[in-house]
């Protein structure tokens, strides 16, 4: 982000210079009104809650918002001990360790099947991606029924008895095929995106010095690819982090086979919607956005790294 | 290979081309088959629906998941709401994001760069994240249960600021200091020239936008507990009809709630596709 | 870019500019399309959690009593039942935009804020509506009072209960003179009768579903037989585990057996009804489960949870009407959810249809409701309830369940030992005795809410 502005800053200023002191004059007069209405939005949605949320972790604050005493770092000692709070990580972690990988190989796959066949290009597109257009509890409601035991299509086609919903060593990977069926079709036009900006003369050049379509596709596709795929895993981690919805919804709202699909989103809402500890879930929301910043921040860290590397 | 496109303008069926298609009519008939059962499964009858062994197609077609569908009436409303609810998140959030984007790229004021990057921290920030705090404020503001208590929270996307903070970058400054010069203000230079230059990148961050407005649960589910006022996505996760889980129009529902968005991809895929990769590519 | 595309594109943007200035308009409104449709009439709103027979039953029940009030609209609404429900339920209270009216369990109430989220029953108000304490059995009244005032008002009580095939202990003689299932007493007898019946029954079913995987079903079930020994809790201060864990080894290796003895199929756990009506010849389930069999034509009775462990006694609650805080509560609405509350509870034969005993005694009394059958079989089960402890974290679907239903489950599926599960169990009911009611900060033994 910083880097974009670095980056670019130079190339700005030489164009800017002529005209500064107009800019200058213009610019003071408005340029707090263009942004006033996103701040004071951004500032009421977004860093009030986020202040809050670090004031009502100090607290015991129930639901009803009465009676909330200060008490310090107690909730955060009792997250730290607390076994339910971890498992929750667990399972979102392990959510995350599957779907990361499996979404990026499929996407990529996906997309190079769709780039490469001549034909219909509209309709592949239409069939990869379709289903990433259903809302995700209609996407949830629909595997839940594929996965029911007896009545459900995946054991009857597969002519198999595993209780997917049921057992606790099977039911995250459902909640994993869900998502990978859900949602690959957005990865995948990424990469679809990417693969068409890669300049042609470069396929032209190799194919001229004889390299085989499995080089060509070694040498140049993938490293090409390496900034988009930079882009796919970091945005599949920070989503794949906060998973709630699938989960819960082919679960029916609750936390699965020996609570083996409660996520660490899902464990936050029950401590503060059902068992009314606002103040304790808060400070559980505090955890996760420093997990999920962290995520961030070492994605930009990274990036920064390389594009220094680049630019040298 | 599909650089040969513009030097052979047939087509031709090769070996590879042939094989090719078949692998991604096969891969097209898996990610299709989950939404075909849906549909097939809407069009039985609720016993049919239950049957042990499954069958994919209706022994009897019927229609009478829709048709219950339509008569126990929920459905239509949440419908309309979450018309409402994404139309309003779109409208709002492209006018707010354009002009915030603007204002970061084009204009000067004190604190710019912090402003900025307070901005770009926010991205870390979801509902996901933080969603019980969250909930809390907007009950402070005594909009639980409000369309507004859904829809401002989801209005402050500091993604579609930066997106077209970057977009409003580009655009050449040459265009605007020409009208400058004619005595234009800046409101008039941004209306009359940057806007209309800018078209496909606000289509894009409206149609993401409204994509995931529409398909949007977590947060219409933690904010609104009166069923009237739910939309698509919530109600027909949270809401059962009276008369149990019936798979039949559960399917059905899920299609209704669906299906516009289908079909709208396939009218407008070109503007979609640009949509989605251009907003999710522009966070490299 | 020609005329046409000009005109087409004014045609699109003024299409737009409506629906976005319809969309605001309608947002500013903020009422919901269903209420601007309602007329001016008073309008109650009610949630439940009633699906399946019971949403039938009690929508028949509801529009009955519009024919009788027609000055009174009623906007029911059916929410998912368990955490959904009481979350959402909450929360709107909270928000101060609860609904007029509302039912929960009966065990929940006491941890929820009684006088904080819920509102207290009017009871000179019900009485003008024909519903006194007279009606009720004095014990469950009891239940719903907090600090002095009624602000629960039961509707029921719900009960766990053994599900038969007559046709298919028929063919094993498993069937009494009187056409119903023979008595048993004894673990031994229980497990000789499945014997017996997994003989008689088609292949591919399994002999009986219990909800293994199901939290709530496992710790209901665990509760009843946990009663059956005798096995208490905490003591009357609330601030010792009294909890028996010998007695729970019993009772878990007695849940688990169904499992290793093979009369319960793993991959079944969550679809028991369709087994049973497939065929299978028992089905442990909740007295709900009434209309879906009846409705399937089953030829079909119902018992108790069988008392082979000592004392009979099967888990039992109570659906309860609740007035959930609104802080304009008052006036024609408020009179109008009194009047439909009474309502319904004076009507309860409907809702009897649906499994349920009616808590409304009269009602209990009528030759119509002795008539009804298997419910004459499992009447007598209101005597012999095992109920949650009375604290604030218990209550359907509550902490208590969420938390040690589980530990039941991880036992009976075979991924902890019983013994172990027992230790964790009682370690789990010290943990929770220790908390504090999040809503009022104290702990059980302090008071909190459920005294």
């Amino acid at each position: 982000m910083t880097t974009a502005d670095t980056v670019l800053a130079p190339a700005r200023a030489r164009t800017a210079a002529t005209s500064a002191t107009l800019r200058r004059k213009q610019g003071f007069q408005h340029g707090g009104w263009f942004v006033a209405p996103f701040l004071l939005l951004f500032t009421l949605f977004v860093i009030w809650p986020l202040l809050r949320g670090v004031y009502l972790s100090l607290t015991d604050a129930n639901i009803t918002g009465a009676d909330a005493h200060f008490i310090g770092l107690d909730n955060y000692r009792e997250a730290l001990r607390d076994p339910l709070m971890w498992d929750a990580l667990g399972h979102s972690a392990y959510f995350t360790l599957l779907v990361v990988p499996c979404i990026t190989v499929l996407a990529l796959l996906l997309a190079m099947l769709a780039h490469h066949i001549e034909r219909g290009k509209w309709l592949w597109r239409l069939c990869f991606f379709a289903p990433f257009l259903l809302p995700s509890t209609v996407a949830g409601n629909l595997w839940q029924w594929l996965f029911n035991p007896g009545t459900g299509m995946i054991n009857h086609v597969s002519g198999g008895d595993t209780p997917w919903l049921t057992d606790k060593s099977y039911a995250m990977l459902a909640v994993v095929v869900e998502t990978l069926w859900w949602t690959v079709g957005f990865s995948f036009l990424l990469y679809l995106a990417a693969l068409q900006s890669i300049p042609a003369h470069l396929y032209e050049a190799a194919k001229l010095d004889g390299a085989n379509a499995w080089h060509r596709t070694v040498h140049i596709t993938l490293p090409m690819l390496r900034n988009i795929t930079g882009l796919v895993i970091a945005l599949q981690i920070l989503a794949s982090l906060q998973v709630f919805d699938q989960a819960v919804v082919m679960m029916d709202f609750g936390p699965g086979p020996e609570s083996s699909t409660r996520t660490f989103v899902q464990y936050t809402l029950e401590e503060g919607f059902t068992s009314y500890r606002v103040g304790y879930a808060s400070a559980i929301s505090i955890i996760f956005f420093v997990i999920i910043a962290a995520v961030a921040l070492a994605r930009m860290w990274l990036l920064r790294n390389r594009t220094e590397e680049a630019t040298r | 290979m599909t650089t040969a496109v513009p030097v052979k303008p047939r087509k031709t069926w090769t070996p590879g081309q042939i094989v090719l298609t078949l692998l991604g009519t096969a891969v097209s008939v898996v990610l299709l088959a989950p939404l075909l059962w849906g549909l097939f499964t809407s069009l039985k009858s609720e016993t049919e629906a239950v049957e042990v062994p499954p069958h994919w197609l209706p022994e009897d077609w019927t229609g009478q998941a829709w048709k219950a569908l339509f008569e126990t009436g929920n459905i239509t409303s949440w419908f309309v709401n979450s018309l409402v609810v994404s139309v309003c998140v779109t409208f709002l959030v492209v006018l707010v994001s354009a002009l915030a984007g603007y204002g970061f790229a084009r204009t000067e004021f004190r604190g710019k760069g912090a402003l900025m990057g307070l901005v770009m921290s926010g991205l870390m920030v979801s509902p996901a994240v933080l969603g019980v705090p969250l909930f809390t404020t907007v009950q402070q503001m005594g909009m639980v249960d409000t369309y507004w208590g859904m829809i401002l929270p989801q209005c402050a996307p500091a993604a579609m600021v930066y997106i077209l903070y970057k977009f409003f970058q580009g655009v050449p400054r040459e265009l605007e200091e020409a009208a400058f010069i004619d005595g234009a203000g800046r409101w008039r230079v941004f209306l009359t020239i940057v806007v209309p230059l800018s078209r496909p990148s606000l289509s894009a961050v409206g149609i993401f936008t409204f994509i995931a407005s529409w398909n949007n649960f977590l947060w219409p589910y933690m904010v609104t507990n009166n069923p009237d006022l739910m939309t698509m996505p919530n109600g027909i996760a949270t809401v059962m009809n009276s008369y149990g889980i019936q798979w039949a129009q559960l399917m059905a529902g899920g299609l209704m709630a669906g299906l516009p968005l289908i079909v709208v991809f396939v009218f407008f895929q070109r503007q979609i596709v640009a949509g989605v990769a251009h907003t999710g590519l522009a966070g490299q | 870019m020609g005329r046409p595309g000009l005109n087409r594109r004014q045609l699109l943007a003024g299409a737009g500019g409506l629906t976005v200035a319809g969309s605001l308009g309608f947002a500013a409104l903020g009422t919901g399309a269903d209420a601007l449709a309602s007329g001016a009439r008073t309008r109650v709103r009610y949630w439940n959690l009633f699906s399946g027979g019971d949403g039938y039953n009690m929508i028949a029940m509801l529009d009955a009593f519009r024919r009788a009030n027609l000055g009174i609209a009623v906007k029911d609404s059916t929410l998912q039942w368990g955490n959904p429900f009481y979350t959402k339920l909450a929360m709107a209270a909270a928000g101060n935009r609860a609904p007029d009216l509302g039912v929960m369990h009966i065990g929940r109430v006491a941890g929820f804020a009684p006088g904080r989220l819920l509102d207290a029953w009017d009871v000179g108000l019900l009485a003008e509506y024909g519903l006194r304490e007279s009606d009720y059995n004095p014990k469950l009244w009891r239940r719903g009072i907090v600090d002095g005032r009624l602000y629960a008002l039961p509707l029921d009580v719900h009960v766990q209960l053994c599900f038969y095939r007559k046709d298919v202990l028929r063919k094993a003689g498993l069937l009494g003179a009187d056409d119903r299932m023979v008595p048993v007493t004894s673990v031994d007898d229980w497990f000789g009768v499945l014997e017996e019946a997994r003989k008689a029954t088609r292949k591919g079913l399994q002999t009986i579903g219990l909800w293994i995987n199901d939290q709530n079903f496992q710790w209901w079930f665990f509760v009843a037989f946990y009663t059956q020994l005798g096995g208490t809790w905490f003591d009357d201060a609330r601030t010792g585990v009294t909890f028996d864990t010998d007695k729970a080894t019993q009772v878990l290796e007695f849940l688990r057996r169904h499992v290793t003895d093979g009369y319960a199929n793993p991959a079944m756990g969550s679809v028991n009804a369709e087994q049973f009506i497939n065929g299978a010849p028992f089905a442990w389930e909740g007295n709900w489960s009434v209309p879906v069999y009846s409705g399937a034509k089953l030829d079909y009775g119902a018992i108790p949870l069988p008392p082979v462990l000592g004392t009979r006694a099967t888990h039992a609650e109570s659906h309860a009407f609740v007035l959930p805080h609104r802080s304009d509560r008052g006036g024609a609405t408020n009179e109008a959810a009194h009047r439909l509350a009474a309502y319904v509870v004076t009507h309860a034969r409907q809702w009897a249809a649906g499994g349920h005993i009616p808590a409304h005694l009269p009602t209990l009394s009528t030759p119509a409701y002795r008539k009804l059958s298997p419910q004459n079989e499992y009447v007598s089960a209101m005597n012999h309830q095992a109920n949650e402890p009375t604290v604030w974290f218990a209550g359907s679907t509550g902490i208590l369940a969420q938390r040690v239903g589980p530990i039941v489950v991880s036992s009976t599926v075979g991924s902890a030992g019983p013994d172990a599960a027992a230790r964790r169990m009682k370690s789990e009911l010290a943990t929770l005795l220790a908390m504090k009611n999040p809503m009022d900060g104290r702990t059980a033994a302090q008071g909190g809410t459920a005294a």
